[in-house]
């Protein structure tokens, strides 16, 4: 998977760059909206991360140029300001998803693998990981086809621990996944355990390896 | 924020000229002016009734001696002379008011005094003013008595008082007409002016519009209110938009900070590490969610949720109520639910759903182990109750900015203040209070 990070922030996009890479996504870079703009006109992207404020124009253009080329590239833009007519201006000029800063890496890797399924979605629109299956349409998830009986809550975190795969996720990252904005009004993350323990169990039942690793004091990892 | 902090309160503007519950000892300043007026009339007219009485009643007396000697020396020219001794018995019979008597007494002078007769025809006493004066007849000493009915006078001396009083109450009552007349009139732009202040409120933005009056000084002072309150908004609305600059600034190197966190959490730590990095991450938890709120404080000032609509306040809670349940239910507390009616207001729908879950977060966040919580919606008003501390907290500052009761709480210190800034924003009241074991918010919508 390609896609083209246009940030200005050279440190945040070191880390975004660093994070996305080692799950299998390569990672372009631009720092301003003329060398995005240079790129979007040569190359094609699974998903454009697009900031807002760059050094020399407004996000926004980018958004034009990219309807004006005919291009179908999934965008989302990630953005300090965050208001309702900002929010519907993206919306409108074609952007697919928006994401305020500051944001959890692994947010940002599930909302880009999300956006790349739905583009990419050919009728079927499945992930799979070893002996989980998991059909996003029918929102059912097989073991070696055996199904397993998930709430909403535990498909959300099945996918977000999937996509996540090898990575070290904070119970902060997953409460703010399954809850949105609210759980980061919540100090207490206890419920994150709870779906994970029953995640696991009902796995875990059905036949599959365990996969769900506790780290010491952190959060959870996806062990592949 | 000091400008901000005032607007929250608006009694504080109060406080600082009297306290409002002693407001109503104050009296208008028409009240007090009339006073003086009023004491000095009812003062002039006390005094000047009865000295009127008796200066005319002494200028009356005056009149009658002077006209009882007249009496006597008309008799003593034209009548004593021609008098024999034989001819007093008759004198004394035609005629009522002057009668010669007998010296029976010796008198030296000319005597006045006033005396009571029995009137046959009236059939009561009557005063009359009496000369008696020692005269020689022939050589003999007899008395002259001559007397004038008062009767007259008296009526007469009484009228001219009651008129002169009337009089005098009629001119003072139109002063004191016309004088509270022109005063009101007068006063009028000032109290156009007063009204205006009361109802200006420095956060919304509807600006202070006093009107033009012909009175220079109160031209002046509607000239120095404008300019003060053009002056406070432009740097309340500066101090607001640096809030705002200040929270977005802050996005970025927090979302720097967050993303390297994040990066260090990939690496095999050891449990001192992950212990750092956790306490690390909860402070970035905490920075981002301080910063959120001013954002979304200022956000509110700036009128960025202008559009209110019909909503129910039982979908809002019943949209929230997953969540918050199943965070109530980790630190056992039980969540009853009463709702009577449907609730609906009006409000920014964003607005509402963030009233509902600040109240409802500090329900749970400040509640104890295996308490309580309990919603009650009624067609006017949404109360949340909940246990925990066994004191009640202070309610004039639990809804301003950054006043958290302890320094326990994890709480941004910003969520009552915003749920007050959109109650206000909606014409809501909130108000606290503490009762049987149960701290309460009440929103009257």
């Amino acid at each position: 998977m390609k896609i083209l990070l246009i940030e200005d922030e050279g440190e945040l996009a070191a880390s975004i760059s660093d994070y996305l890479k080692s799950n299998q996504v390569i990672c372009e870079g631009a720092s301003t909206l003329a060398s995005a703009l240079d790129k979007i006109h040569l190359y094609d992207y699974d998903c454009i991360l697009l900031d807002l404020n760059l050094p020399d124009g407004d996000g926004f253009r980018l958004l034009s140029e990219l309807k004006k080329l005919d291009k179908s590239d999934g965008v989302i833009i990630t953005s300090a300001k965050d208001t309702l007519p900002v929010r519907l201006e993206g919306l409108q000029l074609g952007a697919d998803d928006f994401l305020t800063k500051p944001f959890h890496l692994s947010e940002l890797l599930a909302r880009i693998q999300a956006l790349v399924r739905r583009k990419q979605f050919n009728g079927k629109n499945t992930v799979r990981f070893r002996e989980i299956g998991i059909d996003l349409l029918s929102k059912t998830v097989n073991v070696n086809d055996t199904p397993v009986e998930l709430t909403k809550k535990e498909m959300e975190l099945l996918l977000f621990l999937v996509g996540n795969q090898n990575k070290v996720l904070s119970k902060g990252a997953l409460a703010e996944h399954l809850s949105g904005d609210m759980a980061d009004m919540l100090d207490n993350h206890g419920f994150v355990y709870a779906h994970i323990k029953n995640l696991k169990r009902k796995l875990s039942d059905a036949g599959s390896s365990d996969y769900i690793k506790t780290v010491y004091g952190l959060g959870y990892k996806w062990q592949a | 924020m000091r400008a901000a902090a005032i607007t929250l309160r608006p009694y504080t503007v109060l406080a600082i000229n009297g306290r409002p519950d002693s407001a109503d000892m104050k009296q208008k300043l028409l009240y007090k002016t009339q006073k003086a007026y009023m004491l000095f009339s009812l003062l002039i007219l006390v005094i000047s009734a009865p000295l009127f009485y008796f200066l005319i009643e002494g200028m009356y007396l005056e009149e009658t001696e002077e006209t009882l000697e007249l009496h006597r020396k008309e008799f003593m020219t034209y009548h004593a002379p021609g008098l024999s001794e034989s001819d007093i018995p008759v004198w004394n019979r035609m005629s009522r008011d002057l009668k010669i008597e007998a010296a029976t007494f010796p008198l030296k002078r000319d005597s006045v005094f006033q005396q009571l007769y029995f009137d046959t025809l009236d059939q009561e006493h009557e005063p009359y003013r009496v000369l008696l004066s020692p005269v020689l007849i022939h050589e003999k000493p007899y008395h002259l008595r001559i007397r004038l009915s008062m009767v007259e006078s008296e009526d007469l001396i009484t009228n001219i008082v009651l008129l002169f009083s009337g009089i005098m109450l009629l001119l003072l009552a139109g002063l004191y007409g016309i004088t509270r007349y022109f005063s009101k009139k007068l006063w009028h732009p000032f109290y156009d002016t007063l009204n205006q202040i009361e109802h200006f409120e420095i956060d919304k933005n509807s600006p202070l519009v006093l009107p033009e009056t012909p009175v220079e000084e109160f031209q002046r002072l509607n000239t120095a209110l404008n300019n003060l309150a053009s002056r406070n908004s432009l740097i309340y609305k500066s101090q607001q938009e640096f809030i705002e600059n200040a929270a977005h600034e802050l996005q970025t190197p927090l979302a720097i900070f967050q993303a390297k966190l994040e990066t260090l959490m990939q690496q095999r730590l050891t449990p001192e590490q992950a212990d750092v990095v956790l306490s690390l991450s909860g402070s970035a938890t905490r920075l981002n969610r301080l910063n959120k709120n001013l954002l979304l404080l200022s956000k509110i000032d700036n009128q960025n949720y202008g559009g209110k609509e019909i909503i129910r306040l039982k979908d809002v809670i019943e949209k929230m109520l997953g969540f918050f349940t199943e965070q109530a239910h980790e630190k056992r507390i039980s969540v009853t639910v009463h709702a009577a009616c449907d609730g609906e207001t009006s409000s920014n729908p964003v607005l509402a759903e963030i009233v509902i879950s600040n109240l409802l977060l500090n329900a749970i966040r400040h509640n104890a182990e295996n308490g309580v919580i309990i919603i009650s919606l009624e067609k006017t008003s949404l109360s949340i109750s909940n246990t925990g501390p066994s004191t009640a907290l202070n309610a004039d500052k639990l809804f301003l900015r950054f006043s958290r009761p302890g320094t326990a709480s994890h709480g941004s210190g910003l969520g009552l203040a915003i749920v007050k800034k959109i109650a206000d924003l909606n014409g809501w009241t909130i108000s606290y209070t503490y009762c049987e074991h149960l701290h309460v918010f009440r929103l009257a919508f």
